[in-house]
């Protein structure tokens, strides 16, 4: 028969396809069967590096023992800024629980600076063994969803780490979220004045360390100042009233 | 025997892909900032040109000469995504670093330039030393690129601390320069300069 025919062409063409399909199927599988695992361990380095975790992290330290020694999952009802226990923790997903009405909250559009439109009644949240409390954030970025976690010292005002596991901004401006220079100067920063949320987000090179509010203000990235005002805006939202602002108070008792 | 090694061999300098033909230099720019990338990259191009120089040359006789190109096309694509879940499975750190370029050896003139100039005139074995062949020649030009960018732009092998840099306390200035792609750039025509001098037959 020759190569050129009609029948061989197509026999060709459906022979190659069946097979190339079923290798990608297979190559599949084994990715979504490791993809959950993956997922999780990346989730527990956020956890750990905004915990103030890094150097352990960067030595090589088992990453899932060095975090079921160190953190404690709990689930905060942020209407009411009480840990609850009202659903299994070891259970809840965030990330689902937004999607479902009965698990979810719509945010009132004049407080919803994250632009986010709804989120979890329940917020998970991790308690570090040193009384640090990590928790997770999320918001509109310049061009996709940022979700993060955000390291708070027991005082509920001290900032002790940022770190961003999940964003699309611009590689080399927006992006520079994850240089480890930029997340480092968050260490330390007050994300109140008395009870109103004071952490902002300048635009680079305008941050003045001799200025009153120098220690709730954070040096913008060069040739991100959108990036910048979103993470503001979700540090603003998170950290009010309707966010952790509650929790927090109710800590500070 | 002689052939076979030339298969093998050819590639790596009388006839380097990105040196002597200039192909596949946009990933040879994109993920040379770190050797760690430049050398999965490396792996990764050598597996599919290896493999899809071997599956092309099997089925030879019976591709039909008016698709060749996408039956071709299939099969490289079929192994980059072999490959490109495999990275996400068991490397997923280093799977984020490479992001699209991975999924971009697709694209990648080495790969089907090699399928279709060698493999589909010669037999299984010698294609796929080709295939190893080329993806070793790629990947020699990437980790040159990728030890001088990696050094230079932040003192750093693999991650380990070589030249200590300031933003570390230590002495040395990292040049920005070597992290930014146009540096690739400079540094392969340097290696083009430097293989035409020593072998002055490449020379056009």
């Amino acid at each position: 028969m020759s190569n050129d025919s009609v029948f061989k062409t197509f026999l060709v063409a459906f022979l190659l396809c069946v097979v190339c399909s079923v290798l990608v199927c297979l190559a599949a599988l084994v990715r979504i069967d490791r993809e959950a695992y993956n997922k999780q361990l990346e989730i527990r380095k956020t956890v750990l590096a905004a915990g103030g975790f890094q150097q352990q992290i960067d030595a090589g330290e088992d990453i899932d023992k060095l975090f079921t020694d160190n953190m404690t999952l709990k689930l905060v009802d942020l209407a009411t800024g009480e840990f609850t226990t009202a659903v299994d923790s070891a259970t809840y997903d965030q990330k689902a629980a937004v999607e479902h009405p009965e698990t979810a909250e719509k945010i009132p559009t004049d407080q919803d600076l994250a632009g986010i439109g709804t989120r979890a009644k329940y917020a998970a949240i991790y308690q570090a063994s040193n009384g640090d409390l990590i928790l997770p954030i999320r918001g509109a970025g310049m061009w996709g969803p940022m979700y993060g976690y955000i390291a708070v010292a027991a005082d509920g005002t001290t900032v002790k780490g940022l770190t961003f596991y999940q964003h699309a901004e611009t590689p080399g401006l927006g992006a520079e979220v994850d240089n480890p220079k930029w997340k480092a100067q968050w260490a330390g920063k007050q994300l109140y004045k008395g009870s109103t949320v004071a952490l902002k987000v300048v635009k680079n090179g305008k941050y003045d360390p001799n200025a009153a509010d120098a220690t709730s203000t954070i040096d913008g990235l060069a040739g991100a100042s959108v990036t910048g005002n979103k993470v503001q805006a979700i540090i603003r939202y998170w950290f009010g009233d309707h966010g952790y602002g509650k929790f927090l108070a109710n800590l500070k008792g | 025997m002689a052939k076979a090694k030339d298969a093998l061999f050819d590639p790596l300098f009388n006839n380097n892909p990105i040196a002597l033909q200039i192909l596949g230099i946009c990933s040879a720019l994109a993920v040379t900032n770190k050797l760690s990338t430049a050398l999965t990259m490396a792996i990764a191009v050598t597996l599919v040109t290896g493999f899809s120089n071997a599956a092309v040359s099997v089925i030879r006789s019976h591709i039909p000469s008016s698709i060749r190109i996408i039956v071709q096309m299939t099969i490289i694509a079929t192994l980059v995504i072999i490959v490109d879940q495999m990275l996400k499975a068991f490397a997923y750190e280093m799977s984020k670093a490479l992001s699209v370029y991975v999924g971009l050896i697709i694209t990648n003139c080495i790969v089907m330039g090699r399928a279709e100039a060698y493999a589909m005139k010669n037999p299984v074995v010698p294609s796929f030393l080709d295939g190893i062949g080329n993806g070793l020649g790629y990947g020699l030009i990437l980790l040159l690129v990728g030890i001088v960018r990696e050094l230079f732009g932040s003192g750093k092998l693999f991650g380990i601390v070589i030249l200590n840099p300031t933003t570390n306390g230590g002495w040395y200035v990292t040049n920005g320069l070597m992290l930014l792609a146009p540096s690739a750039f400079f540094l392969i025509g340097f290696i083009i300069w430097a293989l035409r001098t020593w072998k002055p037959e490449l020379q056009e």
